[in-house]
């Protein structure tokens, strides 16, 4: 293993499920600024195009898995609402996307085992970019609801989200000598991949790093670039048993590995004993083992990433590089879809594509994988995603079969 | 969410005596009577031993600055006269495991540097359009 053991967290233990199912449809709503849509509506659009993808058909699916926070998302009720369906389904409230987008691969890897479900759908929306004038900091709401935070952090301006992870960004800094050049470096590599793909929102917003740096911070060392996008969207996968998949339209990518790591040192950030490292330190070992590969066999990688710290520190944390050289690692055109290095949300990510996080990652995954992504990297076998929420990380492996 | 948000609620039990310290001008956090570890977060249970019965203890209130930024944006409509502002993480002397979020004030954040001493002076934390103000714990550079 690429670190030390260390003991502020935990794997938790995944049976191995290598194999055993494939992700057969992928598909993505229209990705919009304020829209005017519901949550819901979102969801349908991107499930309606994943199963156009795999060539199921809506009374197929008898699994489906969401997220039951974010607003309305599309529960069993609502698919049966919307494609007049009635089967059984079971039933996942594990779902959606961040740390889940990952780990819904695991949960329906043994519901397809056990015989419960033969097709699975996960599907996540959000339709912040339309409710944000009606949600307490944005984003921020549900840290805004939290009552440690709201009597120990808000009061002083430590709120919302860009505010926590400036900070360790800043720490980060301190610690291992990383610049802001590295930190625009993932920014830039974000959105050149976005400007190649045109369902990003930042498509046709081409960003330098001299612009990058010539911008104003607005939350040190953050500039408005370092941030996620707002926007409105969503996106579903459907998963099934691998020798079932080989029936199906789309190439054959199989869920190779997955892993979940947590912190022990509590959900506040500032209780981090860790304070610049992210769970991945416990997640991605699993998920590489239980997948027989090691970073290095990694051809395509995309992460949570809220903002450019997020890349740097998960990075480090998931053994592509040494802690503290995840500065070093991002320079240049490393993370470029063909700058040879290590090609990194090739949609554009958190960043630069849509604000859907982190669903749209596995998507993009699975395409790469296919060889049917916009800005392609070159026979593309082993794609892995990294999802993140602060006290939780997750990994996925997928790979073409 | 509360009218006088984001002020801090300051009955809410697990934080009460946060607040009512500071209203005092003292910096205090709950200490294990089992094991004398001090618990930040406040918690139901001790950390290190499991024990559930604490003492709210005062600190000195020095400790070292363990990460700040400037913020220049106001994500709250209720910063913006605030803006620009340096919340901070500081990691107290007794157990710098004990990180106290807060504001560092009275410094140009140019001349702030990681584990720079700081100590904790108290100042009323108010916001526009709620007649209420509470005693806050901020910190400052020491002097000298
Ligand atoms: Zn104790």
């Amino acid at each position: 293993m690429p670190h030390p053991a260390p003991d502020w967290g935990h794997a938790t233990t995944y049976e191995d499920v290598s194999g055993e199912i494939a992700v057969v449809g992928v598909g993505e709503s229209d990705h919009t600024r304020a829209s005017g849509r519901t949550s819901g509506q979102i969801a349908a659009q991107a499930v309606e195009r994943a199963l156009d993808d795999a060539g199921l058909l809506p009374s197929d699916i008898d699994g489906i898995m969401y997220a039951p926070f974010a607003g309305d998302q599309l529960d069993e009720d609502a698919f049966h609402r919307h494609f007049g369906t009635s089967q059984e389904m079971w039933v996942s409230k594990r779902g959606g996307g961040m740390v889940w987008a990952a780990t819904a691969a695991h949960e329906a890897a043994l519901a397809i085992r056990e015989g419960r479900a033969r097709h699975v759908l996960n599907t996540f929306a959000v339709a912040w970019a339309t409710r944000r004038s009606e949600m307490v900091g944005g984003p921020g709401e549900s840290h805004a609801q939290e009552l440690f935070k709201q009597s120990l952090e808000v009061p002083f301006g430590w709120f919302p989200q860009p505010v926590y992870f400036a900070t360790i960004a800043q720490r980060h800094m301190h610690e291992f000598g990383t610049t802001q050049e590295q930190l625009g470096a993932v920014a830039v590599a974000c959105r050149r991949h976005a400007n190649l793909t045109p369902s990003a929102v930042m498509h046709g917003r081409p960003l330098t790093l001299e612009a990058y740096l010539a911008s104003p911070t607005i939350v040190d060392p953050f500039r408005k670039e370092d941030c996620c996008l707002i926007s409105d969207g969503g996106g579903a996968y459907i998963m099934s048993a691998s020798d079932r998949a080989r029936d199906l339209r789309q190439p054959l990518v199989e869920v190779a590995g997955v892993g979940l790591g947590n912190s022990d040192t509590g959900v506040h950030w500032a209780e981090q004993r860790a304070f610049t490292s992210t769970p991945q330190v416990f997640a991605a070992p699993g998920a590489f083992s239980m997948a027989g590969v090691a970073p290095a066999d990694v051809d395509v990688l995309t992460l949570y990433d809220p903002f450019t710290i997020h890349a740097i520190m998960q990075i480090e944390d998931m053994g592509f590089c040494a802690k503290g050289e995840g500065g070093p690692f991002v320079e240049g055109k490393a993370l470029d879809h063909d700058g040879g290095g290590l090609p990194y949300n090739t949609h554009g990510g958190l960043l630069s594509h849509a604000y859907v996080l982190g669903i749209a990652h596995v998507v993009e995954v699975v395409r790469q994988l296919r060889g049917q992504a916009a800005a392609q990297v070159p026979d593309a076998a082993v794609g892995v995603y990294g999802g993140y929420t602060g006290p939780q990380a997750s990994t996925v492996v997928l790979r073409r079969a | 969410m509360r009218p006088d948000f984001p002020l801090p609620d300051t009955e809410w039990e697990p934080t009460r005596e946060y607040w009512a310290a500071a209203a005092r001008g003292e910096l205090a956090v709950p200490r294990c009577r089992a094991c004398g570890a001090y618990a930040w977060y406040p918690a139901q249970s001790c950390p290190a031993c499991g024990h559930s019965s604490f003492t709210w203890t005062t600190m000195s209130g020095r400790g070292q600055l363990f990460a700040w930024t400037v913020v220049r944006h106001a994500f709250l409509p209720q910063f913006s006269a605030e803006v620009p502002y340096v919340p901070a993480l500081v990691a107290l002397d007794e157990d710098p495991a004990v990180r106290i979020v807060t504001r560092i004030v009275d410094c140009d954040p140019t001349h702030l540097s990681v584990d720079l001493p700081v100590r904790v002076v108290f100042r009323p934390l108010s916001f526009p359009g709620i007649d209420r103000e509470v005693i806050a714990p901020y910190f400052t550079p020491e002097q000298g």
